[in-house]
């Protein structure tokens, strides 16, 4: 198995590193975790600030004199710019707003006019229905007249049918009369 | 006899790969000389774009999924270490798994960005940001993911939003700052007043990133050189050296952090705590986190040297929300992002709450 083995230090580098890594860090810990390191850094943090102030101060102060812009001035022009694109931003907005309305309106539109569609449709089967009942109505009326000649033929049929018992009556009475003439002329 | 005396000598002396070490010191000087590996290769659209920041669609490859997935990310960094390479970038695995990704990029802000304040950062670049992701994808709900600082942000949004938000997601999340990793001293000082940062804020503008980068390491790691020792050791990997070169070049792009939002950052939520305490105001509204309704999902590191377990648990009931989820993966702070595993946990629980298509 040995055989096989190769030269290979590289892992062990940097596993050593590791640990050097971690002695430095831990040592830098130890020197920096205390309440002295984090004052002393605020005192170097705000001379560091003080200073930069000052020359940012004096820098302007020779620009102004020069008439030259300074990054304060291009921070002014960039901020119109953003201000600009917001804008732009808020009328986009009330633009989809607006096609959002038209689009909802369209749509009630379309609506309004399947409906109008369904009401013609409608009123033309109540038109064809009407022409049809009209039909109906003359036929019936028709109908009618026709009734109303029966109703006069069965009434003269009726008056016959009277003049016909009548007349049945008359001739049944002319009947019962005759063998009495008869009787009295044989007596004599 | 020549050959017994000759053996011992020969298995005292460790043979040489040469191979291996020629790969080593040749990845050595590659990663040492060759230009910087392109990073954010996921195709994107610039969907809004307001100063510095711009909202980026990454359409899904076959959209699975209707509510999309919006993530903000910190101000510390740039966000590109989501979309960091190809196979491990973790908007590229959401895009795969069909979602449709938003991302908010702040930008870097400049002198005259320093009046930027937390409050300007959520309501006017995150919620109209969001307004406009809503509207380019055509839906009436979305997922926040917020990492790191941009968890904070996001949760503070959340609080006092009143878009659509359906889901939120935090990873490596900074909630209570009461807890503090680096040195006790110095959270003492701040909290007391014995370390004041206004004046040095006003004459900066904004920190500069190189400051940014001091503050974590003095945090961390003043001196750090092991990363070059472990890549030595492991030169001999290309693919290893691949993810090295991106994982540095994250890490030493940093970005200048808007004075204003800094001074915020210190005060209102590392010296008093106002987030966790519902304290915080944002424009008129108080973030009170009891406002957020949404489902909740919270990831930690166990091996986050950055932001502590105990820092992101108690969002968990500050919270209002009847669904919330809290998991603890085996991952450091940037770790969950590089590898891409953030991508496979936010499918887990997103998938059931993100309305199946």
């Amino acid at each position: 198995m040995s055989d096989n083995k190769t030269y290979d230090p590289y892992e062990s580098f940097h596993k050593l590193s590791l640990l050097w890594e971690k002695q430095i860090n831990d040592f830098i810990f130890l020197w920096t975790n205390n309440k002295e390191f984090v004052k002393m850094t605020n005192a170097g943090t705000e001379f560091h600030s003080r200073y930069l102030e000052t020359l940012k101060k004096n820098q302007e102060a020779l620009a102004s004199v020069l008439n030259l812009p300074t990054k304060s001035d291009v921070t002014n022009v960039a901020n119109l710019t953003i201000q600009t694109e917001e804008k732009i931003e808020a009328l986009e907005e009330q633009i989809w707003e607006l096609q959002d309305s038209v689009k909802s309106q369209s749509k009630e539109i379309e609506s309004v006019v399947e409906v109008s569609k369904e009401i013609i449709k409608l009123t033309k089967q109540l038109k064809t229905e009407l022409v049809k009942t009209k039909k109906e109505l003359a036929d019936t009326k028709s109908l009618h007249a026709e009734l109303q000649e029966m109703k006069f033929e069965l009434l003269k049929l009726n008056n016959f049918k009277d003049e016909f018992d009548d007349l049945k009556g008359l001739i049944s009475k002319e009947r019962t009369v005759e063998p009495v003439l008869t009787g009295t002329g044989s007596a004599k | 006899m020549a050959m017994a005396t000759e053996t011992p000598i020969k298995n005292l002396i460790p043979e040489s790969d040469y191979e291996k070490e020629a790969n080593r010191w040749n990845n050595v000087l590659k990663a040492l000389t060759e230009p910087e590996p392109k990073m954010g290769h996921t195709p994107r659209a610039e969907v809004w774009r307001k100063n510095k920041s711009v909202l980026w669609h990454y359409p899904s490859k076959q959209r699975k999924y209707e509510i999309p997935l919006f993530f903000v990310y910190s101000l510390f960094n740039k966000p590109y270490i989501l979309d960091v390479a190809p196979k491990t970038s973790v908007i590229e695995g959401l895009t795969n798994m069909g979602y449709e990704v938003y991302l908010l990029d702040w930008g870097a802000p400049g002198y005259e960005d320093k009046k930027i304040g937390l409050d300007t950062y959520i309501d006017k670049y995150l919620r109209t940001a969001v307004k406009r992701a809503i509207r380019h994808s055509g839906v009436n709900e979305i997922t926040l993911v917020g990492y790191c600082l941009g968890g904070t942000i996001a949760s503070i949004y959340a609080s006092i939003a009143d878009e659509p938000i359906k889901n939120l997601i935090v990873a490596t999340v900074p909630i209570d700052f009461q807890p503090f990793i680096g040195p006790d001293k110095w959270a003492e000082g701040l909290r007391q007043g014995d370390i004041n940062i206004d004046h040095f804020i006003d004459v900066y503008g904004n920190i500069p990133p190189k400051m940014v980068e001091g503050m974590f390491r003095a945090i961390g790691a003043p001196v750090y050189f092991s990363n070059y020792t472990m890549l030595l050791a492991r030169a001999h990997d290309h693919r290893y050296v691949d993810k090295w070169r991106r994982m540095n070049k994250w890490t030493l792009d940093q970005v200048p952090f808007a004075g204003e939002a800094y001074r915020q950052l210190a005060t209102e939520l590392f010296k008093e705590n106002k987030l966790v305490k519902g304290e915080l105001i944002i424009g008129n509204k108080k973030a009170d986190l009891k406002n957020i309704e949404a489902n909740l999902f919270v990831i930690s590191g166990s091996r986050d040297n950055l932001v502590l377990e105990e820092q992101s648990k108690p969002i968990m009931d500050l919270v209002s929300s009847e669904d919330k989820t809290y998991v603890v993966v085996e991952s450091g702070h940037v770790g969950l992002a590089l590898s891409g595993l953030f991508a496979k946990i936010v499918d887990q629980w997103a998938s059931s709450r993100s309305n199946q298509l």
